[in-house]
């Protein structure tokens, strides 16, 4: 009886126990996956120029220079890929740009080209400035004339792929403008905005956050209204985000409009974004100052400190490990917020943001190009690994600092 | 046990490792899609698009639908609604024309016999067609004259000139090219362009179908005037004349130009405007998965029992 009850007792623990680790091994198997599919994605995608590099493409018109308009070359083909024109010293080649779409590259430009002795066309400072063209730029146009003084045009515009488009060249005798674009399809503008979402975000919010905290644990005592606060704060993290995002638009954004904000703004969205973290902060400082011990502060009170100074001197410097966890988990969810962003932010990708102006984050990034015509999955996933590995290296930055900080005082 | 576990995990993650890329080689061999003349025989899915949308909206109107089936799934854009196609064998959808459609798992089938193409859509006879309208705020509206003149050359640059059409006509508008001026005569009543415009922004609001399009001829005529700016802030139809003329004119959303893949409505006034007009032409095709490839031609009135729910599997079309 008992070797049978000893039997069922066993199976069921056995049961119980591999419940637990596919549970545990299910979690795994799901970040593994998105690893996997994040990786195999976007790897090929990831290099140094799409973080140095911006979204959109500089656009360039040019006319040659006069001296180099009738040079007849005949240059040795260089090693690039793809076509090459002996007469106008330039390689062509079909390509894909970074957003995904069909692109004529330049490989090659030759050093006595006339494409190497451009002259900027575009009314401004650089006008009649020399320009050159540099190889990883797509043509975009090329207006010439034969020699019989027909007009023709040439590039990515008429449909042409790099073929075509050398065959025509060759054709041509005078080349009366270009219409050329630089890479673009990088990320710099939108790391840029989210490094400002997250600096404004969190000086309106740590000070904030914590002072409240400790008020609410130091200060505060058991009081109707002092509950009633707490379970206010409390509500706050069950709030979704996107009714955060209209509260800004509604609300934040004259206060945003007395700055000069004529939009929304990156300003804008680091308010509401401050709104979000304020609950994670003050949960986590008041997490933390709930384990400083109460030896501390006696030895603090006994030796004659106030009440203040206690806190202010004492407790408050041990808390510095929790304080960096809740800002970790700000920063985490900074970096991962893109419903409220879209109403406070706007989701025009800007190269050149500032504090006034629209700009994305790197999530609203992937959602301004996922939204679009042809979904781009490979740019996505590459931003995601920038956004996971940045949030890895806060991480273990936080991690670090906080173990410095709790030798000190522990 | 727990080295069994880890063993199985890892076995399980090897899978998916090893099942990725597998996957997508098999999609992208389209022989095997070719020769195998499969027809989806399941419930038709019904892919709709939001009801702000003017894609929608041009689809709607074409087939004469008169009210959508409520097991219709609603998606928010163009690209998403080819990816749920793309990903689901049942499914019928629609799409801009201009969609680059090669590679993408989705294909567009011909309506009432007429094969969708420019040519077919220039000429009128591809039924379902949509002009891509544009509205500027009213003259005298633009905050300054610089603003209000860098705006009027842009509108002549995208209608009338040789340049902006061709501009378009690669980005998969539609536009007929015969009728058009080189930009360098047009240029002569727009002596704005000859000088450094990098201060000033042309904002833009409206459809989001016209984005691409649009993104192009900003992108072209930016060398052209000065270096000027621009912030494409595309939202839908709908927002086209109410960001520029209507009620949110002054708003945080306040736009330049305005667009909307349809003709402006009766009550969206336009006759204040500086200017407004249609630019191109875009067709709204109905697409089936790559792989449904039985089906290549509907009718406006099976399309409407489709999207109505009277035609409820694909079985039961040509009945």
């Amino acid at each position: 009886m008992r070797e049978k009850m000893k039997a069922k007792m066993q199976a069921k623990d056995t049961f119980n126990n591999a419940l637990t680790y596919i549970s545990a091994g299910l979690g795994v198997l799901i970040l593994g996956s998105i690893l996997v599919f994040v990786l195999s994605k976007g790897l090929k995608g990831l290099n140094f120029d799409l973080i140095k590099s911006n979204y959109w493409s500089e656009n360039y018109l040019a006319t040659v220079e006069e001296s180099y308009q009738t040079n007849e070359l005949n240059d040795e083909h260089s090693s690039a890929q793809g076509y090459y024109s002996t007469k106008w010293g330039i390689a062509i080649d079909d390509t894909l740009s970074a957003k995904g779409e069909k692109q004529l590259e330049v490989t090659y430009v030759s050093p006595n080209s006339p494409f190497a002795h451009l002259l900027n066309a575009t009314a401004g400072e650089n006008f009649e400035k020399p320009l050159k063209m540099h190889t990883g730029y797509t043509i975009e146009k090329i207006d010439y004339m034969t020699a019989d003084g027909t007009i023709g045009l040439a590039g990515k515009i008429l449909a042409q792929d790099a073929k075509t488009t050398i065959e025509t060249l060759d054709k041509a005798s005078t080349i009366t403008s270009v219409y050329f674009k630089s890479a673009g399809g990088g990320i710099r503008g939108s790391l840029i905005a989210t490094f400002y979402l997250i600096v404004i975000s969190l000086t309106i919010s740590l000070p904030i956050g914590i002072a409240s905290a400790i008020y609410l644990k130091e200060y505060a005592g058991p009081t109707k209204i002092n509950s009633l606060i707490r379970q206010g704060i409390e509500t706050l993290t069950g709030v979704p985000s996107i009714v955060y995002g209209l509260m800004g638009i509604t609300v934040l954004f004259p206060v945003t409009q007395l700055v000069g904000a004529t939009t929304t703004s990156i300003l804008l969205g680091g308010l509401t974004m401050a709104v979000i973290l304020l609950p994670t902060i003050i949960r986590s400082t008041e997490e933390a100052l709930l384990v400083v011990p109460k030896s501390l502060r006696d030895a603090s009170l006994s030796l004659g400190a106030t009440q203040s100074q206690t806190i202010f001197k004492v407790v408050l410097p041990c808390c510095i490990n929790g304080i960096l966890t809740g800002v970790l988990l700000g920063i985490g969810r900074v970096i991962g917020e893109s419903a409220a962003l879209i109403y406070t932010m706007g989701t025009f990708i800007n190269d050149n943001p500032t504090i006034l102006s629209q700009g994305t984050s790197l999530a609203l990034m992937i959602w301004s190009f996922m939204s679009g015509e042809n979904p781009n999955f490979e740019l996505a996933s590459t931003i995601s690994i920038i956004i996971l590995a940045i949030v890895l290296v806060l991480n273990i930055i936080v991690k670090l600092i906080g173990k410095r900080f709790a030798k000190q005082f522990v | 046990m727990k080295k069994f576990f880890i063993a199985l995990i890892s076995v399980l993650l090897l899978v998916g490792c090893g099942t990725t890329p597998s996957e997508t080689t098999e999609t992208t061999t389209e022989e095997t899609v070719e020769t195998t003349e499969s027809a989806a025989t399941g419930n038709i899915f019904v892919y709709t698009r939001d009801s702000s949308s003017g894609t929608r909206e041009a689809f709607e109107k074409a087939i004469g639908l008169e009210e959508l089936t409520a097991d219709a799934i609603e998606v928010s854009s163009n690209g998403d609604m080819i990816t749920k196609v793309a990903s689901d064998v049942n499914a019928i959808g629609y799409a801009s024309l201009s969609t680059d459609f090669s590679n993408s798992g989705a294909t567009p089938i011909n309506f009432e016999g007429v094969v969708p193409s420019s040519e077919t859509v220039l000429d009128g006879s591809y039924g379902m067609q949509r002009p891509f309208s544009y509205v500027t705020r009213a003259s005298g509206d633009f905050g300054s004259d610089d603003k209000e003149a860098i705006i009027a050359a842009f509108v002549d640059f995208l209608v009338n000139s040789t340049e902006g059409l061709q501009v378009v006509q690669a980005a998969g508008g539609e536009v007929d090219l015969s009728k058009s001026t080189p930009w360098a005569e047009l240029k002569k009543n727009h002596p704005i362009v000859d000088q450094d415009n990098s201060s000033l922004t042309i904002v833009t609001a409206g459809s989001t179908s016209v984005e691409k399009t649009l993104t192009a001829a900003l992108e072209a005529f930016q060398p052209m005037a000065g270096n000027v700016q621009f912030t494409i802030n595309q939202t839908g139809s709908s927002d086209g004349h109410k960001r520029t003329l209507g009620e949110e004119k002054d708003s945080v959303n306040a736009a330049d130009i305005g667009f909307a893949s349809r003709n402006f409505k009766d009550e969206e006034d336009v006759s204040s405007a500086l200017s407004s007009g249609v630019y191109c032409l875009d067709a709204v095709v109905a697409i089936v998965n790559a792989e449904n490839t039985a089906i290549t031609d509907l009718t406006a009135e099976e399309l409407a029992g489709i999207y109505s729910g009277e035609i409820k599997s694909w079985a039961d079309l040509g009945k």
